[in-house]
Order: C-alpha cells, then structure tokens, then sequence
C-alpha cells in the first residue's frame, strides 16, 4: 500500500494500534460491519453486501448507529 | 413578492434542523451525504479527505471510503433515475490504488460525469479531478502534483526505485489520457523543486490548472450544473437514437 497525499504520513498513521475491533451482524439480510459503543448500540463501519442499491440507504451508511434491542426468550 | 416568497420558503427549512434531519446527521457523522433525493436526476458524490484504501486510517483523519464509493458509482449508474453524476473534490490525498480505482470506475462511466474541485484536490485527488467527461476548478483551489514518496512495507534494494517508478506511471498515465496535459509538462510540474516547502513539486492554483490543460474550466456550482444538464440532455437524445424529445 502506498499514501500519496500531501499531509504526512506520520499525521496520517498516528495511534493506528488503537483500532478498535469490529464485528460482522446481519441486519434486514444485509451484512455489516459495525462497532460496538454499548450493549445496546454500534456504529456501522462499513457495508458488505452484493446489492449496490445498499449503499445509496441513508440508513446503512457508515458513522450510522444501530440499536440493539434485548429481550427474554419464554 | 419573490422576497417575501423565498423568505417563507425558507423558514421551515431552520425549523426542520432543530429535528433530526437525516442529511445533516449524515454530514455531521459521515462528512457526505449519500442520500439519493428521489426527485433529483443528478446523484451528488463527494470525495473528501483522505482516499482510504487497503489500511482503516485513525479517527483523526477525515476518510472516504473506496469500498463504499465504488458499489455507490456502481448503483448510481444502475439507476434509471439518475441520469449525471457529480463529484465534489476537497482531498489530500490518499491510497494510490483506492484512487485510481475510483478515477477508473467514474471515466468508465456511461452516464455524464462532471467533476468539480474546491478547496484542493491534492496527490491522488488529481486524477479523480480528471477522470469525468468535463473538469471545473473553483479559482481558489488548489491541486498539488509531486511525486510518490517512500512509504509503506520497503526494503531498501535498486529494485526499489524501480517500483516506485511504475506505481508514478499508473498516475501519470491516467491523467496525461484523461486530459490535455501532456506527460512533459505533467513531470516538469511533479518533479519541479522550489515551489513547496517540504516537497518537490508543483501547487497549481486554479485558472493555472486551466492553462496547462489539467483541468477543462475555472467556474463553481452554476457551471457544475449547466454542463452536467447539457451533458444530460445529449446523453438522453443519443439513447433515443437520436430523436429530440
């Protein structure tokens, strides 16, 4: 991989270890990678899916926020 | 009467972001707003920041993301409703193969595609600048042209100058073919020593973009849009087989 850009490579890389983890789900058939904030919510990274019609929703864009609802299994 | 008009029209529009609109949240959280207005024919793409590639870049930086680009240029040519694409460019930079993927898929495009640079259009931002069927530059952007430095996973071998070597030729290659700048003046410009501080190469400020044949006009958004609607126009006549409707 290579930058070509004009800001420093060493602006652009800084705390790069600090990643946080991501993890796959399934929503409404699509696949998406989001990161957890809480129990309760994630953020959409990024979207995986075969559908190009996908990533004109609004909803499934990436920095949205997912919400993640409990519930007791009887 | 068309003040007082424009004023009421106006008015809801304030009220409307004290809610949760979806499009400024789109800008706040994401810095683009992929939303598809379903009564606009022109589907808007911006591409700002860093170019991400092949490595997820820190939060600090400002990104867009080549992998959600490239499925929404996929859809936005799919589209029937859409008929004109335009591409708003305020970037640094970024991952040569993520650019060039992106400059590739809007020059392979069959729908009229105008690009329009504000700000800067810098590094791998020049050849998405010249990749569309019509360039406009605003008269105070900018666009940097220097070379590819070294970085990345490199050892240091003769071999290595050689790579580096090729990687600036695929740049090169696209933006001489892409536009009327010819690959002498494009080098002079890149490897031109002086101009920058930190970096050897060129800042070409907009009417000069112009001049050396990079970019097609110096305009803003009026003559974004008059291009594209008449771009639009021949493209609907030649679908028809040529009948004006």
């Amino acid at each position: 991989m290579i930058m070509y850009s004009i800001v420093p490579l060493d602006d652009i890389i800084e705390g790069i270890e600090n990643n946080e983890p991501s993890q796959e789900i399934e929503l409404d058939g699509v696949i998406m990678q989001v990161q957890p904030m809480n129990s309760y919510q994630a953020r959409i990274v990024r979207l995986i899916s075969p559908n190009p019609q996908d990533y004109l929703n609004p909803a499934y864009s990436p920095g949205q926020t997912i919400y993640f609802h409990p519930h007791i299994e009887t | 009467m068309n003040n007082n008009q424009k004023a009421s029209e106006v008015e809801p529009q304030t009220n409307d972001q004290n809610n949760k609109n979806p499009t400024v949240e789109n800008i706040q959280q994401l810095g683009q707003n992929s939303t598809l207005q379903a009564e606009s024919n022109i589907f808007c793409m911006t591409i700002i920041g860093q170019v991400e590639g092949h490595m997820v870049l820190p939060p600090q930086n400002k990104t867009t993301k080549y992998e959600h680009i490239i499925p929404q240029l996929v859809a936005a040519e799919q589209n029937a409703k859409v008929e004109g694409i335009l591409i708003i460019l305020n970037t640094v930079g970024g991952d040569v193969e993520a650019g060039l993927a992106i400059a590739e898929m809007i020059s392979t495009m069959s729908k009229p595609t105008v690009t329009i640079v504000l700000g800067g259009g810098h590094s791998i931002g020049v050849p998405i600048a010249v990749s569309s069927d019509y360039s406009i530059i605003a008269e105070t952007a900018t666009m940097t042209i220097h070379p590819i430095r070294l970085n990345g996973l490199v050892i240091g071998v003769p071999q290595t100058f050689e790579y580096l070597d090729k990687m600036q030729e695929r740049v090169v290659k696209f933006v001489t073919e892409h536009s009327n700048i010819t690959e002498e003046k494009f080098k002079e410009l890149m490897f031109k020593t002086g101009e920058l501080t930190r970096d050897i190469g060129t800042n070409v400020i907009g009417s000069d973009a112009v001049k050396y044949g990079l970019i097609d006009t110096v305009g803003g958004l009026s003559e974004a849009t008059m291009e594209l609607n008449k771009k639009i126009d021949e493209y609907r006549q030649t679908k028809n087989g040529g009948m004006v409707q």
